[in-house]
Order: structure tokens, then sequence, then C-alpha cells
């Protein structure tokens, strides 16, 4: 009989991953204790700061990136889905462009293509290799979200617009406040599927020069030169990736679960 | 062939761009030889990363932990990680490594490492959309299966994957447009494909926004071509009754 077997309650999250947790203590308590002796690790601990800084020009290049990214997106976005085609053409072209282009050949392209200055008024402002990169990011990230807007407002069911119109709604008044709410909560997953995967791309910015965490690691291994050192500088920055990435991606799963019935 | 290219040249010349290094016989064959080994770096991670795919996707849905946990885990290292700092993980980690246990026998070249690394990369990116096709597969088609004494291979074989296999086709070729354009990583460890031919170029001759135009159209053709055969292989595979 069904009724006698045990109703299983999930458990509560520390009691849920016993193994991981003690795995995790483990290895902190080794790097606490165990490793200082060894000199690869005290390279590794003197060389962390700039580790840090150097991912923290990561996370601005990919911070700023998506910001501007969502801006232009969002425009773009909204020019697709117009009703006349001469606008829905320009945006279009530019999200199909900006899709099927690797990267690496943008992030190249606008470091070279744009001048090393900006000449406004009679003062020079030097524009740095970082902004290149991040515009060269920024570029895919905005057909990225235009197509995310696009697939939103297109998934809402078409029912609603023939709803509100028989409520003599305007377009503009239909958008304004019964499908752009709706569209917002399911572009979050997508939008933040986005983000993490621009902030791997900050990583392509090491190529072109940037002082970013990769060629900081770079630096350090040629500096420190040793074999020990190398393995470990490496897989430090593939860990400081996953560990800014990861939780992200596990956060986003959650939306998209919460979000997937309602 | 070469009346074609000057006319192409004299013809871009009158919208201000120089495409004179194309008449260049060295620069063109270096250009060509990037573009051919883009090529086949191409054919090479897409054979291996559909097999990495198929792997990784039957280790997830066999039901055995002591499979499906490693899997799982390598799959979200991998998701969660650039692919250039695995590439540099692979080649100036493991690569080292490796010379310094067989010193100079080291059989594995920088190519053959873009190849690994795309493919295993690109493979988890399939496994997860496999996964998916195989979890759709109506249980119903499987309790008929099973009742017909097929094994737990043969199931997987011939029932599940044909049929997980078109739910996927879709999200495959996503990923296959993509790693087409993940192989430009290449130039990062300088495998001589287009992208790194083209640097070549124009660290020499100052002609970026032409290289550029060259490289995106390149890029844009191989995604399409790419595009094309995954949506006749849709049409091909199609069943009835599911899609439109």
């Amino acid at each position: 009989m069904a009724i006698d077997s045990p109703v299983s309650l999930p458990l509560g999250w520390p009691r849920r991953h016993p193994g991981k947790l003690v795995l995790l203590a483990a290895v902190l308590l080794w790097l606490v204790f165990g490793a200082p002796k060894s000199p690869v690790f005290a390279a590794l601990r003197e060389w962390s700061p700039a580790l840090a800084a150097g991912f923290g020009q990561n996370i601005l290049i990919s911070l700023l990136a998506i910001a501007i990214g969502s801006v232009l997106g969002l425009l773009v976005g909204a020019l697709a889905v117009s009703p006349l085609w001469i606008t829905r053409l320009p945006a279009k072209i530019w999200v199909q462009v900006f899709r099927n282009a690797p990267w690496l050949v943008l992030i190249y392209f606008t470091t070279y293509v744009f001048p090393f200055e900006l000449h406004i008024g009679k003062s020079w402002i030097s524009f740095p290799d970082w902004v290149k990169v991040t515009l060269g990011l920024a570029l895919p990230a905005s057909a990225n979200v235009a197509e995310i807007f696009r697939g939103a407002i297109g998934s809402i069911p078409s029912t609603q617009w023939e709803a509100a119109r028989s409520l003599a709604f305007t377009r503009a008044q239909i958008f304004r406040s019964i499908i752009l709410p709706q569209c917002f909560k399911r572009m979050l997953p997508p939008w933040m599927n986005l983000y993490a995967v621009i902030t791997m791309g900050t990583a392509l910015a090491s190529l072109v020069g940037v002082h970013d965490l990769i060629d900081t690691a770079q630096i350090a291994s040629n500096t420190v030169n040793r074999t020990g050192f190398t393995v470990l500088i490496y897989f430090s920055v593939l860990a400081l990736f996953f560990a800014y990435c990861y939780p992200i991606s596990r956060f986003t799963q959650f939306l998209e679960r919460r979000y997937a019935f309602s | 062939m070469t009346d074609l290219l000057e006319l192409f040249v004299q013809a871009a010349a009158k919208f201000g761009l120089n495409y004179g290094f194309l008449l260049d016989a060295y620069q063109r064959g270096s250009l060509v030889n990037g573009a051919i080994t883009t090529i086949a770096l191409c054919a090479f991670t897409i054979v291996g990363s559909l097999l990495a795919g198929l792997a990784l996707a039957a280790m997830l849905t066999s039901g055995r932990p002591w499979f499906a946990r490693p899997a799982r885990v390598f799959i979200e290292v991998t998701r969660n990680t650039p692919t250039l700092v695995q590439l540099y993980c692979a080649f100036l980690v493991l690569n080292m490594l490796l010379t310094q246990a067989v010193g100079a026998a080291n059989p594995l070249t920088p190519f053959a490492w873009v190849v690994i690394v795309i493919s295993l990369h690109k493979g988890a990116f399939h496994a997860e959309a496999l996964r998916a096709g195989i979890e759709a597969v109506p249980r119903v088609t499987l309790e008929a299966a099973s009742s017909l004494a097929f094994s737990r291979r043969q199931l997987l074989w011939n029932v599940q994957l044909p049929l997980a296999m078109r739910f996927a086709l879709p999200s495959l070729i996503n990923n296959l447009i993509d790693l087409v354009k993940m192989t430009a990583v290449a130039s990062a460890i300088a495998v001589g494909d287009i992208t790194y031919a083209s640097i070549m170029i124009w660290t020499q001759s100052d002609n970026v926004l032409e290289l550029m135009i060259l490289l995106l159209a390149f890029f844009g053709l191989l995604s399409f071509v790419v595009n094309c055969v995954g949506r006749a292989l849709e049409a091909k595979l199609r069943m009835p009754g599911y899609g439109h």
C-alpha cells in the first residue's frame, strides 16, 4: 500500500551535502595549516593581490559590457519587434552580424580599428584598451539581449494581445502595462546566463594586452618559473572563474525552475 | 581567377578599402592556408565534440552514480570556465608536464590540443542537449521496447538515441555554430588558423579593417554552411507528429 510509505521531506542544505562539506573543510584546513610550508604556495600567496586585481579588471569589464549591451540590446530589440519593416531590417542585420561573428574577432576589431585617443573639443582623451575590449564584448551582448527580448515578447500568448485590444488599449498601452512587465520576468534567466558567458568572454581580453587575470597569471608563471607553480596558478585561474560563474548558473537554474509554470 | 581578384581589388579601392594584399602571392597563400586550417579544425572538432557529447550523455543517463557523478562534475566545470583558460591549462600546463615526462617525443601538436579542448568543451554542451533529448523520449516507448527484451545498451542505441537525436538537433546545431566561432581561439596558442594568418598580415601592413571584413565574411559563411546542413538534417529526420 502506498499509504504507509514514509513521506520523505528534502533535507536542509547542510545535511544534504555532508560529503562535500567535509571535503571543503579538509581542503580549507590543509590550505591554512599544511600549505604555507611549501615554496609554491608561498609564491601563490605573494602573487594573490596581483591576481585579485586582475580578476577585478575582468569583473569590471564584464559589468560594463553587460550594462552597455543591455541598453543597446533593448533598443535594437524594440526596433526588431516594431511593425514597420524599415526599422526591423537594420535591427535584424545588427543581430545577425554580431551573433554570428566570433567574439575574439570582434575584440580584435574594436581594439585595432578604434583610435588610441579621442579628440573632444581641445583636449585629448585617451581611449584605453580595456574600454575597447568592453565595447567589443558589448556588441555581441547587445545582439543577444535583442534576441532574448524578442523571444520574451514572442513567448507571450497572442490571445493576450487580442484580449487587450478588445478592451480598447492602444498598442503602446498594451506594451507598457501588459506585455513588458511579463517580459522582464521571462528575460531574467537568459540574461543572467548571458552575463556568465560574457564574464567568461573577458578571458579573451588578455590576448589584446589588457592586464587581466590571465595576463597576470602568465607574468607570474614566467617570473617564478617553477613547474609546480605554473600548474597551480593556471588551475587557480580556472577555479576563480568557476567560483564566480557557477553560483550565477545555479541561480539561473533556480529561477528557471521557479518561473517554469507560472 | 587572378583577373577576378584584380577586379575585386579595384572595386574595393573605390570604397576606400585596400585589398592589395590579395594580389601578393605569399600573403594570399598564408590566408588560404589559414582558411584550410580553420576548416580542418572545424571538421575534426565537430566529430570529436559529437563523440564526447555522446559519451557524456550516455554516462549521465546511465543511472549509475559512479558514471553520472563524474560526468556531471566535468560538465559543470567545463560550462562555467572560459575556453581560453581551459586551453591554457591544457596547452601550457598539461603539455608542459607531458613534454617533461616524455621529452621531445611529445606527440601532441598545438593543433591536436585545440581539437581536444574544444571537443571536450562543446561535448559538455552537446551532452546537456542530448540528455534533455533522452529524457524527452516517452516512457511508454521505453516500456514497449523493454517488453520486447531489448537490453539496456540496445535500448539506448536503437530506441533512445535516434529519438533523442531528433529532439536535440536544434540545440546541437546551435552548439556547432558556436563551435565554429570558437575555433578562432586557436590563434591564442599560435595554431595557424585564419585569425592567426590575419594577425600576421595586419601587423606587417596596417590593414585591419579590410582583414576584419574578410574574417567576418569567412566565419559568417562557415556558420551559414553549418546552419544549412542542420536545416537539411532537421527536414530529413523530421518525425511525423512533432514540430512543424
